[in-house]
């Protein structure tokens, strides 16, 4: 038998073991109230598995009343007590962002917790600790577990958990869930668990403290967190905490509301932000007299080249060479030029769409109906020919690319790095993550702003993305455009980031508010699985082109009714003053009518004419439809998240701009006498 | 599964709604709850390929 099938077997016992405990002991101790034990902390610390690790196999999943959050829930006994433990939801912080974490003090505000184990990642104390604060200022029962202490101590880090523990006036646990150790400890302090009299106290400056003693004073119903959390959260003015006051302190609510509003009008910055930076102090001091680091030189090839990649000095190179070799070499000198040669001229334009065009127009004798099946827009000759010779080489090439990233744990390591620039320009380094999900698809992007904290982020992060960021396959093909004008393409990038920059940095000043900090995870860093990236490659394909032959075949069936009834050469008409302002031939009129659909079916419009243009009209033609409009799915995502009046207003802003740029693009270039 | 961009576990069954940005809505990607990074379940038709590529395998 091998060793795998016998520790299956040692484990299967094992558990089975544990099932039949947790069933005789259920049994036995039905009729005694188990105390209620809440695992909270931020994501990827291990409360799953320490959860896991106390209740055996025994747990329940449901979702949170009201919700569709699941939280799980599991048993254990210690001795003759019995405990009933729950696993919140990951959280960051009490002043929730996501629902997620609005769940977790949900649970906090509304139950009452006989023990709460805080779990942090040992590895990241110092960022960790300010919600441990926050606990201890909620005056919970609160044990601190140092989770994953075997990483901990690989990267040198070392803990005076006695000190800490004096410090904080809580019970100081070092674990290692992985592999159980510590967790006998913590047993036994769950067992004797009683709460001490002296414990840490932020203190805020005095406008806060007094507003505190006052709001405090108002508040007269019991509620499972202190007053003192009660008041700081309200002075955060958070929704839930308002509600539950409102509810149950409903007459001195008013004033509970005029103080709040009396005290955030005596602080230029939003209060959270002001606590936070508070918390990060006291986090920051406990951190640097009971945590010593020693330089190791053992330092894996991973982390070596983990720390290359988020320093800018080196990871803005490494940076430009992955998009040197990996976009403009493989993407667009390979993808767009070899691949799609064969695969549009060769095979399309030489065997298969002469053979569809004879059939089609030997068999049908409606040329209305020819025209829509193989003419000018036709459903095969625009909309299979462009997704299928034109988008697919360039995006599977581009999806081989981004998924090696992805799986060797770049992206997370470049949105580190990018975090620098964005604090600049007045966005949080959480921003970084619509962004990133920008370059595969803006309409999901664009959702995901709602995480950021202020409606300023938002609608920046918004703007950013609208105007910006090119999505996977327009920016596939933009690359694959200018692949035959290298010049034109560098051009194309450092526009870019300037306006990235400009437009960032402007709506940051008209918009001011504080720069929030940026909490990410970061994986390690691993070489590529071959399997794995061909898979994920595979599956991003199958997956795009089932979304886009249909789209392109009901955009082709939309141009070819608007040629029909001459509804078309109208709109061609209409723009082509703004084409011609911006030195742009006629025949890119359909580009950007195909981009408004979808931008990815515009840039592909583009690199069909390519051959007819400059090298400086393809510049400006590829600037104009990557800040051009945004397609109608992202269009329809932003009017759900932003409301009708600011998403037309950006839509609005975002044409005008584009065309503008465009202009002053042609007419810097022109004048110069540049050729590209 | 674990996410790509954030290290984010979670389980499949936790993950973020749909945007309903595109045609139809009936997207089954799986959306990461702690950052909305996507990804795609396996295709059906790759699913088949893998478990025959698997059969031959284990065949030979």
């Amino acid at each position: 038998m091998s060793t795998k099938i016998k520790n299956w077997f040692k484990y299967y016992k094992k558990d089975q073991k544990v099932l039949k405990e947790n069933s005789k002991l259920k049994s036995k101790s039905d009729s005694i109230e188990s105390k209620k034990i809440v695992l909270l902390g931020n994501p990827n610390v291990g409360k799953s598995m320490l959860f896991n690790q106390l209740t055996g196999s025994y747990v329940t999943v449901s979702n949170y009343p009201g919700t569709t959050v699941t939280v799980d829930r599991g048993k254990f006994n210690i001795g003759a007590e019995k405990f009933e433990i729950i696993d919140s939801p990951g959280m960051y912080s009490l002043s929730s962002i996501t629902e997620e974490e609005r769940i977790s003090k949900l649970m906090l505000l509304e139950e009452d917790t006989d023990i709460l184990i805080h779990v942090v990642d040992a590895k990241n104390l110092e960022r960790m600790l300010p919600l441990t604060l926050q606990l201890i200022e909620a005056n919970l029962p609160i044990i601190l577990v140092l989770n994953m202490m075997d990483e901990a101590k690989k990267v040198g880090t070392k803990i005076n958990y006695s000190k800490l523990e004096k410090q904080l006036g809580i019970p100081v646990v070092p674990t290692t869930a992985a592999t159980g150790q510590g967790l006998d400890l913590l047993r036994e302090i769950i067992g004797n668990y009683h709460k001490k009299d002296k414990i840490f106290s932020v203190e805020y400056n005095e406008v806060i403290e007094g507003a505190v003693d006052k709001i405090s004073g108002l508040i007269q119903s019991k509620y499972p967190i202190s007053k003192r959390a009660l008041s700081l959260l309200l002075l955060q003015e958070d929704g839930d905490v308002k509600k539950l006051i409102k509810e149950n302190d409903g007459s001195n609510y008013e004033k509970i509301m005029l103080v709040v509003k009396e005290t955030t009008s005596q602080f230029r910055q939003p209060l959270n932000y002001l606590f936070r930076l508070r918390l990060q102090k006291n986090a920051t001091e406990l951190v640097s007299s009971t945590l010593k680091t020693e330089k190791t030189d053992k330092l894996s090839w991973g982390e070596k080249v983990s720390r290359l990649m988020i320093n800018p000095v080196t990871g803005i190179p490494i940076l430009l060479v992955i998009m040197y070799f990996g976009l403009y070499q493989f993407v667009g000198v390979f993808g767009a030029g070899d691949l799609v040669d064969l695969v549009e001229s060769t095979i399309f334009g030489e065997w298969i769409n002469p053979i569809v065009t004879d059939f089609v127009v030997n068999n049908i004798p409606f040329v209305a109906l020819q025209e829509l099946l193989v003419g000018e827009y036709g459903i095969w000759t625009l909309g299979v020919t462009y997704a299928t010779a034109i988008i697919l080489p360039i995006v599977g090439t581009f999806f081989l690319i981004f998924s090696i990233m992805e799986d060797s744990g770049y992206l997370p390591r470049l949105a580190m790095l990018i975090n620098r620039v964005f604090n600049l320009i007045g966005l949080s380094g959480r921003a970084v993550i619509p962004m990133v999900l920008g370059l595969g698809c803006g309409s999901m992007a664009t959702m995901v702003t709602r995480t950021l904290e202020t409606p300023r982020e938002r609608t920046i992060a918004t703007i950013l993305l609208a105007l910006t960021i090119p999505c996977a396959a327009q920016l596939g093909v933009i690359f694959a455009v200018l692949a035959g004008h290298p010049s034109a393409l560098w051009l194309w990038v450092v526009i870019m980031l300037l306006l990235y920059v400009i437009i960032g940095l402007t709506a940051s000043k008209l918009m001011p508010g504080e720069n929030p900090t940026f909490y990410m995870e970061i994986p390690p860093l691993r070489l590529p699985r071959p399997t794995q990236v061909l898979k994920k490659t595979y599956t991003r394909l199958i997956w795009y082109f089932k979304e886009i032959v249909p789209l392109f075949i009901l955009i082709s069936i939309i141009l070819w009714a608007l040629s029909l009834t001459g509804i078309l050469n109208m709109m061609i008409a209409l723009i082509t003053p703004v084409i011609t302002a911006i030195g742009l031939p006629i025949e890119t009129a359909e580009t950007f009518i195909l981009g408004f659909f979808r931008r990815d079916y515009g840039a592909a419009g583009l690199y069909d004419i390519q051959s007819t243009l400059t090298g400086v009209q393809l510049l400006v033609s590829a600037v104009v439809l990557t800040l051009f409009m945004p397609c109608v799915a992202q269009f329809m995502v932003m009017t759900k998240e932003r409301g009708w009046k600011i998403s037309l207003l950006i839509a609005g802003f975002v044409v005008t701009f584009a065309f503008t740029i465009g202009f002053v693009l042609n007419w810097v270039l022109t004048t110069l006498g540049v050729v590209l | 599964m674990k996410c790509a961009l954030c290290g984010y576990d979670f389980d499949e069954t936790k993950r973020l709604e749909i945007c309903q940005g595109c045609l139809g809505s009936g997207c089954k990607k799986i959306r990461c709850p702690n950052c909305g990074y996507e990804t795609l379940p396996d295709p059906e038709i790759g699913s088949k390929i893998m478990k025959f590529l698997k059969k031959l395998k284990k065949e030979a």
